[in-house]
Formats: structure tokens, sequence, C-alpha cells
């Protein structure tokens, strides 16, 4: 299996804290001193002995020229098979690496420079080889370095098919593709050791990594869940045979959070600045001021300030939105969100309550910005019930004035579904001092505030679903017909077919529902005429 | 299966044999030996591989060290189909003949494009804007 298993990965962690501990002998393919000690424990097991002998004689001068004679015919054709074997007896890395230092400079050929081990060489590998000095800070903590939590589940069953498959077989994780034993013949295999690969896998894996992969990785996180889902879908249908897909596998590692652009040396004079990949270098230390609060004086800034506020739980909203498809678990979530939706759900309703005398208070000017609307309907299905229905009780009690406003956007018709809902919460009570509210004869006109609702698509859904829900409540509970409730309702039914009679039926709006309980307007005109 | 990010996923490539092509049109083949974050390469026992039409001619080269950007593609050579090819291999000195035999004839219609196009008003960017591949 060509896989970086889960258990692999979480072994490494520890192998790349040594190898960026700072005081450890670093490995460096190219210096040989090092590579005398690395070579015991990194070179596969069947060369490791042949090798300890060579190499300590590598400081021999003989040898040295030996290697030299050797590899001049190198040049001129490399396929004699003869002298992969004579190099090979001195363990790969240090000869083969000779030569191409040999080939990369062919001008700089003393051999002194070459292969003295004490001489350092001007080596162009150091700036991305294991040895490039990282910042202590940013060996990451091992107990930090893990699979991405989707990943790590999805290789934990994969492990579990196969055993499942072949019990017997892979009673041992798969091996690391790369720690697979060379062939015999080839003398120079392995010459990056398993330290330098572990660490250019660890540099592209922690490039990969994030702590939100939704927001920084979207399309590959949608390509996977799609990829996830139908191969589920598969295994439903009973296809044995899946084909395993292409996954690549993430790490989950906490970024360095503390971005330190100075580091303060104890007895140093200055401030040395520090850059790392992790935290470049700040050009500019620009930090935002402008978003401040500013002050609500005018008039004018009355509506800019419902603006930006609606700009602000718009995004909370968003965030509330993002918690909640996410595909994680509901549990995690739903405290949170319902605190959330909680404080969401107070900003909207604060203001009305510290300036009632204000005519507009703020829900009614919210709803009266689309994308307040917009905001609202959006909310809606995140609220409990009892605020939700206060909301729809506020909506029908202000109902002709939020028509009135709507006439330029004609929005209002989108809190209609969300709002719809709850219609079915509202207790007889409830709904009879909403309905009162519409068809109070307001002092200064002759009409009822019905009339512009019946007029407005919107309006006349909502109407419509109440009168609906309000019949429901009464040839379902017995009890109230002989109530006081009773009577009102059935003068308040009458009184709102009489409007609709009033109208001529071509200003009636066009309802989004119409419910079932309820006669056609056509039918009720003509019953009250 | 599973495939680690970036260059990592050529390590599993590590010490097999590989074909590279480079950016200016140039063909390797060699055991790859070391790669890096960058898939800098490095190739051992590399032969430069000059394909002209049918033929194919190998010129040793030693040990290349590929600067990742110049890789336009790379490939594991298997083995054991390597000599299962319909191409036939000639000498050096006559693949290298017939490189540039080709290069000229390829030199000579450009010429003339550009002539041509030059004789109608049009003109053509350099040849040397152009990346090849």
């Amino acid at each position: 299996m060509k896989c970086l298993e889960g258990l692999h990965l979480q072994q490494r962690p520890s192998k790349f804290s040594v190898s960026l501990a700072p005081e450890e002998g670093l490995v460096c393919a190219f210096q040989l001193e090092e590579e005398k000690e690395n070579e015991d424990e990194c070179v596969c097991s069947d060369q490791a002995p042949e090798v300890k002998e060579e190499g300590c004689g590598l400081g021999d001068p003989a040898i040295v020229s030996a290697f030299q004679n050797t590899q001049v015919p190198q040049q001129r054709g490399l396929h004699s098979s003869h002298r992969v074997k004579v190099s090979g007896a001195l363990g790969m890395s240090s000869a083969s690496l000779h030569f191409m230092w040999q080939s990369v400079f062919p001008r700089a050929s003393s051999p002194a420079h070459h292969f003295g081990p004490q001489q350092p060489s001007p080596d162009p590998f150091l700036f991305y080889s294991p040895l490039t000095p990282w910042p202590p800070k940013l060996s990451l903590p091992s107990h930090l370095t893990q699979l991405h939590p989707q990943h790590q589940q999805i290789l934990q069953q994969q492990q579990r098919w196969r055993r499942r498959r072949s019990p017997t077989a892979r009673s041992v994780p798969a091996q690391k593709p790369w720690s697979r034993e060379p062939a015999a013949s080839d003398a120079y295999a392995n010459l990056m050791t398993r330290k330098e690969k572990d660490w250019v896998i660890r540099v592209q894996m922690v490039q990969l990594q994030s702590e939100n992969p939704r927001l920084d990785d979207y399309y590959y996180q949608k390509y996977y869940q799609k990829l996830e889902k139908r191969q589920a879908d598969k295994e439903l249908l009973g296809q044995k045979t899946r084909a395993e897909s292409l996954k690549l596998v993430t790490p989950y590692i906490q970024k360095p959070e503390v971005y330190e652009s100075v580091v303060r040396i104890e007895g140093s004079l200055g401030q040395v600045a520090v850059s790392t990949c992790f935290s470049p270098r700040r050009a500019i230390d620009a930090v935002s001021h402008g978003t401040q609060e500013q002050d609500t004086g005018a008039a004018s800034s009355q509506r800019l300030r419902v603006l930006s506020q609606i700009e602000k739980m718009f995004l909370q909203l968003l965030k509330i939105e993002e918690g909640q498809n996410d595909g994680l678990p509901q549990l995690y979530h739903t405290r949170e969100q319902s605190s959330q939706v909680e404080k969401l759900f107070q900003a909207l309703k604060t203001q009305e309550q510290n300036n009632l005398e204000e005519a507009a208070d703020n829900l009614l000017q919210v709803l009266s910005v689309r994308k307040g609307k917009v905001l609202v309907a959006r909310l809606l299905p995140f609220l409990p019930p009892d605020q939700a229905v206060s909301l729809l009780l506020y909506i029908t009690y202000h109902l002709p004035l939020l028509i009135q406003r709507d006439m330029a956007d004609q929005g209002l018709h989108m809190l209609f579904k969300p709002l719809g809902k709850y219609i079915s919460h509202l207790t007889f009570h409830q709904l009879l001092h909403a309905m009162q509210g519409l068809m109070l004869l307001s002092p200064g006109s002759s009409e009822r505030p019905v009339s512009v609702v019946l007029q407005n698509q919107f309006g006349i859904s909502l109407l419509y679903a109440l009168l609906s829900h309000g019949e429901q409540l009464v040839s379902l509970d017995p009890s109230l017909r002989s109530s006081s409730d009773c009577a009102t309702w059935t003068d308040l039914v009458i009184l709102i077919a009489w409007e609709i009679a009033q109208l001529p039926a071509a200003s009636l709006a066009e309802p989004l529902a119409f419910p079932r309980n309820l006669l056609p307007c056509s039918a009720i005109t003509w019953t009250s005429n | 299966m599973n495939y680690m990010p970036g260059t990592a996923s050529l390590i599993e490539d590590i010490d097999k044999k590989h074909l590279v092509l480079l950016r200016d049109g140039r063909t390797l083949i060699g055991f790859l030996r070391s790669i890096d974050q960058f898939a800098n390469l490095v190739l051992h026992q590399t032969v430069e591989r000059i394909h002209v039409g049918k033929k194919y001619g190998d010129i040793p080269r030693g040990i290349f060290v590929v600067r990742g950007e110049n890789v336009v593609l790379l490939g594991e050579i298997d083995l054991e189909k390597e000599s299962d090819t319909p191409l036939q291999q000639v000498s050096i000195e006559e693949i290298l003949e017939e490189q540039r035999v080709q290069q000229q004839t390829r030199l000579e219609a450009e010429k003339l494009k550009v002539q041509t196009l030059k004789d109608r008003g049009l003109s053509i960017p350099r040849a040397d804007t152009l990346d090849e591949y």
C-alpha cells in the first residue's frame, strides 16, 4: 500500500523534532564527517556494516585518489557496471556526491578542495537542506502534529477494511514506500536519507496546514466531500470493487500563533528583526482604526447607523450559518450557536425597547432596508419558536407600514416562507390580537389598514395564512367556539371578507400560497355579496 | 491510494529510472537520486536522448542537478519495457548530424515564413520571446 498511514504520520513528529533540534548534529549529505555517524542509523540494513568500515577510511588520501581515478572514465560513460560496484563498496552517498560536484563544477577541480572531509565546501544545497537553521520556536510540538480529523477518520476506516479483507497478510501496517529495500545491484540507492525525505515531506505538509480548511481550501474540501459521497453511494449499492481514489494527505499542525517581529536578546542594545516563512517581516505595521463608532447626531447618520448595524449583524449571521453547515456534528455547535443567535436577536430588539417613543424603531428600520429583510429571513430558521413568533407578531402588527416602505424594492415576500413555518406556533389569542391591529381604523383616514395589506402580495399571503391557521384552531378546539374570542374571530373574518369585497378584484394581489381550508377569493366575494 | 502534497509525492520515485523533459526541449534519462520541495532534481547516470524522427541517440552526460522550474515533465521508465520501442538507436555522431539537419530545415522554414509574412505586411513576434514548451 503506497500511502502514508495514519500510524506513520503520528510517528513522524518525533522524528521531526529530532531533525530540527539545533543542538543535534544535523545531517547533510554533503558533509562527510557527519555522514559517517549518520549512515549508521540511516542507511538500510544490508549496507550498513560495509559502510561503517569503509567510511572510516575516507579520510585516507590513498582512497581519495583512488576515487579520483575511477571517476575519469565515469564521466565518459556511466553505464559500466563494475564501477558501480567499486564505489558502491564505499557507501553510496559520499562517492556519488563527489562525482556530482566534479561534473557540476568541472573547473574547480582541485582534489583537495573536493575531497578533504574537513574542508568546508561552498554548498548551495545548504540553503534548503535540513541544515538550514530553523528558529527553535518553530520546531512544532509533536503532539500538535496530527492528521486533519476527517482524513484520520478515513485512513482508519481504510485500515479496518483492509484488515477485514485480508486478516493475516496485513497485521503490520504498510511500510512507507520509500523505505523499501532497494535492488541489490543499485549501490547508489538511498542517497537521500530518511531524515531528508521526511524533511521534504514535512515542508510540503506545513504549507498545506490550515486552521479553517473550509475557508482556505474551499474547493478541495467540497470536491472531497463529493468524492466521499459518491463512494458511499456506491457502497450502498453493493459494489464491492471500490476503485480507491487518490487522496491528498494533509496534516493538521498548529501554526506558531504569535507573531514576533522583534526578538529581544538579553544584554543586546538593538532589536533584531526576524522573518521566517511563517511570519514574514511586516513591511507596514498598519492597524485599522477607521471602523470605530461614529457619533450619531444628525438624522442622516441615523440611516447610516442602521445600515452599519445591519452589516455587522449580517456578518454574525454568516458566522452562524457557517457553523451550521461545516459538516461537523450538531452537538458541538448547538450551545455556542444558540447563544450567538440569542445575541443577534437581542441586537435586533434592543433599540426598540430603549426609545419606544420614536416612531420608527430599530427593527422597523432594519426591515425597511432590503438587506435587513434578507437578514431577518435568514435568521428566522435559527430562532427558537417563541422568539420567531414574537417577530412574526411584530411584522404582522406593522404590516401596513412595512408594505409602504417596501414599495421600492419589493423584498418582503422573501420573509413569507420562513415566517410561514412559525404561523402554526401562534396561539389563538396571539393571532386575534395581531389581526385586530390590522382592522383598527386609524384616526385620519377612512381606510382600514387591511386594505393596504390586501393589495400587496406578501401582505395578502400572510393574511391568508393567518386566517387559515385561525380557522384550523377554531375547528380543532371545540372549547374555543363558546368563548368570546370566537365571536371576535367571526367578526374579524366577516370584516376582512367585507374589505375584500369592497376592493375591486383586479387590485387584489395574487397570494404566494393559497391555504386549502379557505375558499378561493372569488367565492368569498360572491358569498358576501 | 493516497498521495502526498507537492513534490513530496516524488519521494516515492526516488532511485528509479526517469525521463525528464526540460523546458529547453532536452530530454534526460537517469536515475532520480534526490529531490527537494522545489522539485529540484538530482539525476544520476544520466544520458541525454535526442529524438529525430524514428531515430534516437544517447549522449552520456553523468550527473545532473536540475533546477525544478526547468522541469516540464518527468516520468518513470519501466525497466522491463525499456528496450521495447519502435525507435531505432543510432550512434551519437549520426544523431547529432540528424539533429543539425532537422534544425537547419526548421530554421529555413521559419525564415521563409517570416519573409512571406513580411511581404504581406504582417509581423510575428520574435521567436526567442516565445517559450517553446
